[in-house]
């Protein structure tokens, strides 16, 4: 007998039941991760290109600003959209309950766009360097909460075991660091210089290769031993259903990229540095789809 | 005052009238339930036995839902019945992503979260839950948890086997399970394979009729 059939005595079907809800979270939250991901990361990197380069990156202090402010506004509409009551948005500012990752990233983000709309200000109209540089410090500090509240989120999310890895964290930074630093190759423009397009480059490899180490680790080779982690997985292994975009994911966020920016560093091609910083935030999109996607295939009841 | 439920699974018979008395006691609107039994088939013909499960939200004393509620729509009343107020819920589906029992789910009429309340309201009227009063063979057995007197208590007292579903997620379910196996408590122990089975279809449903 092989190994998968199922003795007799276990053989249990379902044959009379309800319909179980499909996907409660759908493609909308995908994007709330994915657009957050590139308010916060590119914060970080332009915080590190006027440490490291305030020469060319002093030039971006305004274009950074606008572009965190449009992603963390499309991060907010989604997270809107995906209510069923969007009117009743007003509720977790009047009847916040502090337990909930939910209500404290709620306060957060709204904290963080604030003080985007201070930097604005203070490079726009004010053209203040010194105040912009000043707060920027304080806004990354703040950026990294703002990043990591959806793994605490997920983590709540007690049905879900796969949410609940420890590591999830540190994927929400990865994630961050990869989407900023992508961002930041194609807005540089002519106002970075190839050094400081190197070292984006360089975040941005380090980062696709951490988060494909934890992906690889947890999802494929880790020995996963939890009876709901384990039925998760099959979905992306040999022929299940999110394989395919699964794989597809890892080669177009992580893989891909890795490749192009040691190609580019081989032959200081910026072409290809813009080409992987494309690949990384599309593949991005992908890889946290199925990642949000396949928890909820799980039969709760 | 900690009010809890048990389901004698050796009476249950399947009848789905505590279903029925819940969805017109609380209106539950088509395509969603607070409560239902679920018939699993165990065996290879002949040799095969019919299993029956009341499934409805667990009222745990460490409750998900109630902790990733933004605004406390999902809140604990004295008696330890989780409760929900659906006029202050926004909709955002954190309680049905953090319910471990699959209780929870979003109204198509409100567009809100709804579950099983125990019958709160009727608690209120010293009423008993509709489901408790549907049964006809007294399976299920609700009572105060706190009262070493109470029917429940006993009941629990007297028995050896009484079980919690999903006991390793440590929200301490105050819903119980006498004469449980693992294809009753355990979703995962048994296929559910979409198609017509006995009298219908099981499928998934797109969630509250939206997205």
């Amino acid at each position: 007998m092989a190994a998968h059939e199922i003795l007799a005595a276990t053989n249990a079907v379902v044959t009379l039941d309800v319909a179980l809800p499909g996907i409660v979270w759908p493609w909308l939250v995908t994007v709330n991760m994915w657009a957050k991901s590139i308010g916060t990361g590119i914060i970080f990197m332009l915080f590190m290109l006027l440490k490291m380069y305030p020469d060319q990156a002093g030039k971006l202090r305004f274009p950074v600003t606008v572009v965190s402010i449009v992603f963390i506004h499309i991060f907010l509409l989604f997270t809107l959209a995906d209510l069923h009551q969007p009117f009743r948005m007003w509720h977790i500012f009047f009847h916040p309950h502090w337990t909930s990752a939910i209500t404290v990233g709620a306060w957060m983000a709204t904290a963080f766009v604030g003080l985007l709309f201070v930097l604005a200000y203070l490079s726009f109209i004010k053209k203040d360097n010194v105040a912009f540089d000043k707060l920027l410090t304080w806004i990354v500090l703040l950026a990294i909460p703002v990043t990591l509240y959806t793994a605490a989120l997920m983590s709540q999310s007690t049905a879900r075991e796969l949410w609940q890895m420890p590591t999830e964290s540190a994927q929400m930074v990865f994630a961050a660091l990869l989407a900023g630093s992508a961002f930041m190759i194609l807005l540089g423009g002519s106002k970075l210089n190839y050094e400081a397009k190197k070292t984006l480059g360089t975040v941005l490899g380090l980062s696709a290769l951490m988060s494909f180490i934890l992906y690889m680790s947890e999802y494929v080779f880790g020995p996963m031993k939890a009876e709901e982690v384990a039925f998760v997985l099959e979905y992306i292994k040999g022929d299940g259903p999110y394989t395919v975009m699964f794989w597809l994911g890892q080669w177009i966020a992580y893989i891909l990229p890795m490749l192009l920016i040691v190609l580019s560093r081989a032959s200081r091609s910026e072409n290809l540095l813009k080409l992987a910083a494309i690949l990384a935030l599309a593949g991005l999109w992908l890889v946290k789809h199925v990642w949000l996607i396949i928890p909820q295939l799980l039969p709760m009841s | 005052m900690q009010l809890g439920f048990l389901v004698d699974l050796h009476l249950c018979m399947g009848c789905k009238g505590c279903e029925i008395a819940c969805k017109v006691e609380n209106e539950v609107p088509l395509s969603t339930w607070r409560l239902r039994v679920k018939y699993v088939d165990v065996g290879t013909f002949p040799e095969t036995k019919r299993t029956f499960t009341p499934l409805r939200c667990n009222h745990c004393e460490n409750a998900p839902c109630e902790r990733i509620c933004p605004v406390s729509a999902l809140h604990y009343l004295d008696n330890g019945i989780v409760n929900i107020d659906k006029e202050r819920c926004i909709g955002c589906a954190g309680c049905v992503m953090a319910c471990p029992y699959g209780a929870i789910y979003i109204d198509p009429e409100t567009q809100t979260a709804d579950k099983c309340t125990y019958c709160a309201h009727r608690i209120a009227s010293s009423l008993m839950p509709a489901c408790v009063v549907a049964c006809p063979v007294e399976a299920n057995i609700f009572g105060d948890l706190d009262d070493a007197a109470s029917n429940i208590s006993r009941y629990m007292q007297s028995r050896t086997d009484v079980q919690v579903r999903k006991p390793e997620k440590g929200t301490n379910p105050r819903h119980y399970y006498v004469g449980a196996s693992q294809v009753h408590l355990n979703p995962l122990a048994s296929k559910r394979e979409e198609g017509y089975t006995l009298f219908n279809k099981l499928t998934h449903l797109p969630v509250g009729g939206q997205h």
